[in-house]
């Protein structure tokens, strides 16, 4: 500033110098801020931002399977679209003049391709959440409509939405235990039944992982990106057969309501391993639509329900008996024609009758001879016995809100006529399943097993986790004396039995009626008017392979005897689970096919079963598309279905997955198949596919 | 010069010294055939004449050495921070970072060029300077400008966009250091010294306001009223005037609607992080977690989160990598800059030197100050860039080149050409070589080359 005069210049270097140091204090502002905001403060500010990005992710892994003991699924996770919004990102640049109207409009779109109310979409718009649930399970006609919204090559894309894939619970058999299965909830939690009792090993361990997300939400990458089968739950295969679960369900229908019953189940257990093969509950509900169905229905009748059993306890309280050697098996009872009195209680038969053998006594159902054989026991040994039957107890049985029955309702030992009332199951309470398992104790030798719903389970990957065995609870009475009361039951369903009707022909039928009044909730009195009609048996005698409990519930209608309205339904389930188990009648020959084939056409049940399944099956196909395997006719067979215009790769494992042996010829789609489709075939037997390429 | 100077003392960095100290040579000799003076395309008459009769003394090199890693630190940053960014937008990690490149390039090059232009020569040149600017400024409000967000700030010639704030930040302080050096003493009358400053200035800072660029209409105010208070306006007039502009900004936001919410967001900045300040909030958030050493260059994340971290917050970015140890880096290279300015507007040959070195000082000065604020939230969002840093071609070319006028001023000056009347003493030499002294001896980056 040589130009200027020296004074002036002085002047101005001054004032620069001022105002330098007010730049100085300026950055000293900075680097003193810098300071506390990155040393000081540092660490909490990093901190949030790694919970920013590591938003913790709720992966759902897909849950397992539920299969039945052959592999025919019972119920699988199906991938489903949900749209989510991101509002923060969908506003991104609007100026707050326009924004109402902006959301307005946006809304009207978004509802509209989502086929939902306006309100609710501006409702979320205007919260301007980073994250919200737009509508979940979305059909495929709105994920099409939303990705059209969002598709940037048009006019006015809209940003913020995605589809993203949601586990949706599907039930292929509808209705098919229902109550067995339970459902889950849209979050992914089992709620009720299976699906709840087996939560941990449906669900999957690994259920939390890391992911680093962007402003968009976008998932970028997780630390230690795992494999998604060793992600996804397990698969459980269950003790059911679906074949005699569908029975079971169809006769307990059918006997609902020809007896107007209001209630029923059965349950079905393999006595040589507690292997339960079906456990019906009536009414049942479809779990694919679990919000519509009554809670009442969706009651697992089966395991959650007590009643007082009737006349079947005799059975228990026989072998307890005989065990402890307090009646002889060839002693005779008098049966004072029909009425005793026990203290001021006079009991009745229904048969009357003088003298009585044991086996008499069971097989015309004497109450009095039932009382006699049980006061000569004495309490605290029909109590132990009863206790020992598995009565009083939960049974162990992996499903939720199981009851354990009632033997002493009143919390102290019986008095006498207390004690003859529980001969014949008045006064306390059992479970259906207490009694099928009581009854295969029987059936067993004596030995009482804990009953199995779970046969394997198997990891994403298919390697088995754990596989069940059967459980011994204990030795409930000698092997002998078992031997002897079944023996003694089969009498019920033969001559002049209660329960003839359960016999099946071609087989020796052990079993038991029973025909309980119920209290009546007003009164407090049994009624003439309400009773539960039961059975409980098993066959074939010789070598047991199943055991049935049939119970149902206030049965109207000309009858209410278990014995009419129970032991039919034993029956006929009974006879086709034979048949799908593969046990042949006494003396007869193996039935051919062609046989069962015209017994089909003549109207035969059990042979139908087959063709009223597949038909099921039909019925129940999602219509997503979803495959399911088709049901095994047997243990080792399976039906071929039809391939035809199914391209190569997909036919090939298809068959595959049934056990078969494909073999391939040409590419393309198959025009043509050996043998033709609804074909038998045992497995690992081969099917010739033929493909051509389609033109 | 009452500025305290180093004696000379010998170089230790050997190749610095040779290429340094160069002889002074009559400035009306061309540059000697240096391979870029030779491949200059002498196309244009105007720049062949600027060139003409350049001076021919050193640069400030330390000035010039510090500018040069700034822009390619920036390079780099932008590059950092950009990438996700660029990936998605553009499916091209490299999208930003090439761009940047170039203009790197093309700005180092437009400060060579500006700084061996005399500077003298832009006092012909202020009212064409001034009208183009102003033709830009109301190209832009009248609406043919650019839209980014919810601000046309942008004049888009091809793929090139130009940020007419930019180009009037310089233009402002051109025409202020001719304004104030030709009105010499009667700047400190009202009528003549201080309203003719303030009309300009003000009808500029409406236009800016137009657009809207609430953030440069401030920085134009604060050059105006730095100059005027260095040429020695009174300072009540400035002092009443500040607190009017001061007024009237407060009146602007709480009238507007928009601003007073932005403003209340910012007041109450934990319950408005998801939405109105959601950028401040990331911003600091990204800023304070690089804590005292960084996360590492290339490993902030807040990249993700953080809406425009290449441009105007990439400060808070260099926090995050650098941590506290890059940001002291970085004041302290802003700082050397500004100080190296305001030596050599201390240094000035006349007075008009003197007041345009000291105003491209301050707009460094107060930019990256400011940039520096909002990236720790203590001022509000103001959509400043980073001097030298920030993506984007305008910002960094106008900065390049103005920081070129101040390496043209920093030249000793042997032979006035054409300076005015003035007789000058010819004290340049000793000067020149005290700061290429200095320059040695601080070891700034290398002083390479210039």
């Amino acid at each position: 500033m040589k130009n200027l005069d020296p004074e002036r210049a002085r002047w101005i270097k001054i004032r620069m110098g001022m105002l330098c140091g007010l730049m100085g204090l300026g950055l000293g502002g900075i680097v003193s801020g810098a300071y506390h905001v990155q040393v000081d403060d540092g660490d909490e500010w990093f901190e949030l931002a790694e919970r920013q990005r590591q938003r913790r992710l709720h992966i759902q892994p897909k849950r397992g399977t539920i299969y039945d003991r052959n592999g025919a699924p019972l119920a699988e996770s199906v991938e489903v679209p949900s749209v989510s919004l991101d509002a923060v990102e969908m506003l991104r640049g609007i100026d707050p003049k326009y924004l109402p109207m902006k959301i307005q409009q946006y809304s009207a779109r978004v509802a509209e391709a989502l086929n939902m109310p306006v309100e609710d979409v501006a409702d979320k718009l205007t919260r301007r959440r980073r994250f919200a649930w737009l509508k979940r399970r979305v059909s495929e006609d709105e994920v099409q409509k939303v990705r059209e919204l969002s598709d940037r090559t048009q006019r006015y894309p809209l940003a913020g939405l995605t589809i993203e894939g949601e586990g949706h619970r599907f039930y292929p058999n509808r209705e098919l235990a229902g109550p067995l299965l339970g459902f889950v909830s849209p979050d992914g939690d089992g709620r009720e039944g299976l699906e709840l009792s087996l939560e941990h090993e449906l669900k999957g361990h690994a259920s939390e992982v890391h992911g680093l997300r962007d402003r968009a939400g976008r998932l970028l990458f997780s630390e230690g990106v795992e494999d998604e089968q060793a992600l996804a739950g397990h698969n459980v295969y269950l003790t059911i057969d679906k074949g005699i679960q569908f029975t079971a369900e169809r006769e307990l229908e059918a006997a609902m309501k020809t007896y107007e019953a209001i209630g029923g189940s059965i349950v079905a257990v393999d006595p040589a391993t507690g292997e339960i093969l079906a456990m019906a509950s009536s009414p049942g509900y479809n779990p694919n639509d679990y919000g519509a169905a009554d809670p009442d229905a969706r009651r697992n009748r089966a395991v959650a329900d007590r009643f007082e059993p009737g006349s079947s306890m005799k059975v228990f309280m026989m072998a307890s008996a005989l065990a402890a050697k307090s009646v002889d098996p060839n002693a005779t009872i008098y049966a004072e024609n029909g009425t005793m009195a026990i203290d001021n209680v006079v009991i009745h038969d229904t048969h009357v009758s003088k003298w009585l053998t044991p086996t008499q006594c069971l097989s015309i159902s004497s109450n009095i001879c039932a009382a006699k054989i049980a006061l000569g026991l004495g309490e605290s040994r029909l109590y132990e016995g009863l206790r020992r039957f598995g009565f009083g107890d939960q049974s162990g049985i992996p499903f939720p809100g199981e009851s354990a029955g009632v033997l002493r309702p009143r919390g102290r030992p019986w008095v006498q006529v207390e004690t003859a009332n529980a001969a014949y199951g008045q006064g306390i309470s059992v479970t259906t399943l207490q009694l099928a398992m009581a009854m295969s104790a029987v059936a067993n030798n004596g030995r009482l097993l804990e009953p199995l719903l779970v046969k394997r389970v198997n990891d994403g990957t298919g390697v088995t986790l754990s596989e069940a065995s059967p459980h011994i609870r204990r030795d409930v009475v000698p092997a002998a004396t078992a031997q002897l009361v079944s023996e003694m039951l089969v009498s019920v369903t033969e001559g002049e039995g209660t329960g003839v009707e359960a016999a099946i022909p071609g087989f020796r039928v052990a079993g038991k009626t029973g025909t309980a009044q119920k209290i009546d909730p007003t009164t407090g009195k049994y009624t003439d008017a309400h009773y539960i009609a039961s059975f409980v048996g098993f066959v074939p005698v010789e070598k047991p392979r199943i055991t049935i409990a049939v119970v149902l519930d206030e049965p109207v209608g000309g009858t209410h005897a278990g014995g009419s309205v129970s032991a039919p339904v034993f029956r006929r389930v009974g006879e086709m689970a034979l048949r799908y188990l593969g046990v042949m009648p006494r003396g007869s020959v193996p039935m051919k096919l062609a046989d069962l084939s015209k017994k089909a056409e003549a109207g035969d049940t059990a042979a139908n079963t087959y063709q009223v399944m597949g038909e099921a099956k039909v019925a129940a196909a999602p219509a997503a598309g979803v495959v399911t395997p088709s049901a095994p006719m047997r243990a080792g067979e399976a039906r071929v279905p039809d391939f035809a215009g199914w391209p190569a790769r997909e036919a090939v494992k298809a068959a595959m997955g049934l056990g078969l042996t494909p073999t391939v010829e040409g590419t393309g789609r198959l025009t043509h198949q050996e043998p033709p489709a609804g074909a038998v075939l045992p497995k690992g037997a081969a099917v010739k596919l033929v493909f051509e390429p389609s033109t | 010069m009452s500025w305290p100077r180093r004696s000379p003392t010998p170089p230790r960095a050997p190749a610095a010294s040779t290429n340094n100290r160069v002889v002074p040579k009559a400035s009306s000799v061309p540059p000697p055939a240096d391979g870029e003076g030779a491949a200059l395309p002498r196309a244009t008459p105007v720049v062949s004449a600027l060139l003409a009769s350049s001076p021919s003394g050193p640069v400030d090199s330390v000035l010039a050495a510090t500018v040069i890693a700034l822009i390619g630190f920036g390079v780099i940053m932008v590059y950092s921070a950009s990438a996700v960014e660029a990936t998605v937008r553009h499916h091209d990690a490299q999208f930003f970072l090439k761009r940047q490149a170039i203009y790197a390039i093309v700005s180092v090059i437009g400060m060579w060029l500006v700084s061996r232009i005399d500077y003298a020569k832009y006092r012909k040149l202020t009212y064409p300077i001034m009208a183009v600017v102003t033709a830009m400024l109301v190209f832009v409000v009248v609406g043919f400008g650019h839209r980014a967000g919810n601000a046309f700030r942008w004049i888009a010639v091809g793929p090139v966009h130009i940020q007419p704030a930019e180009v009037a930040k310089l233009g402002i302080v051109l025409w202020l250091a001719y304004s104030l050096s030709k009105k010499a003493d009667k700047i400190k009358s009202f009528y003549i010294g201080f309203v003719p400053h303030l009309l300009v200035v003000g009808f500029f800072a409406v236009l800016l306001l137009k657009q809207p660029d609430f953030g440069s209409a401030v920085v134009l105010l604060i050059l105006t009223f730095t100059l005027l208070f260095v040429a020695g306006a009174r300072v009540h007039y400035i002092g009443a005037f500040t607190t009017l502009a001061a007024l009237g900004a407060v009146f602007l936001v709480r009238f507007s609607e928009y601003r007073f919410k932005r403003y209340l967001a910012f007041m109450d900045m934990e319950n408005n992080r998801n939405d109105i300040a959601y950028q401040p909030f990331q911003s600091v958030m990204s800023f304070g977690s690089g804590g005292f050493s960084g996360l590492g260059l290339g490993r902030g994340l807040q990249v993700l989160y953080l809406p425009e971290a290449h441009t105007d917050f990439i400060s808070a970015i260099i926090g995050e990598e650098l941590g506290f140890l890059g940001i002291l880096g970085l004041s302290a290279a802003y700082m050397l800059i500004v100080s190296r300015g305001v030596k050599i507007a201390l240094e000035a040959q006349d007075d008009y030197g003197s007041y345009l070195a000291f105003g491209i000082s301050t707009l460094f000065g107060v930019q990256s100050l400011t940039n520096l604020a909002v990236a720790m939230a203590i001022f509000p969002t103001k959509g400043l860039t980073l001097p030298f840093l920030s993506y984007g071609g305008s910002s960094l070319l106008v900065n390049a080149m103005a920081a070129g006028i101040l390496l043209s001023i920093s030249r000793p000056r042997t032979a006035t050409a054409d300076l005015g009347s003035n007789e000058r003493p010819k004290r340049a030499a000793p000067s020149a070589s005290a700061l290429v002294a200095t320059s040695a001896d601080e070891g700034a980056a290398g002083g390479a080359g210039w």
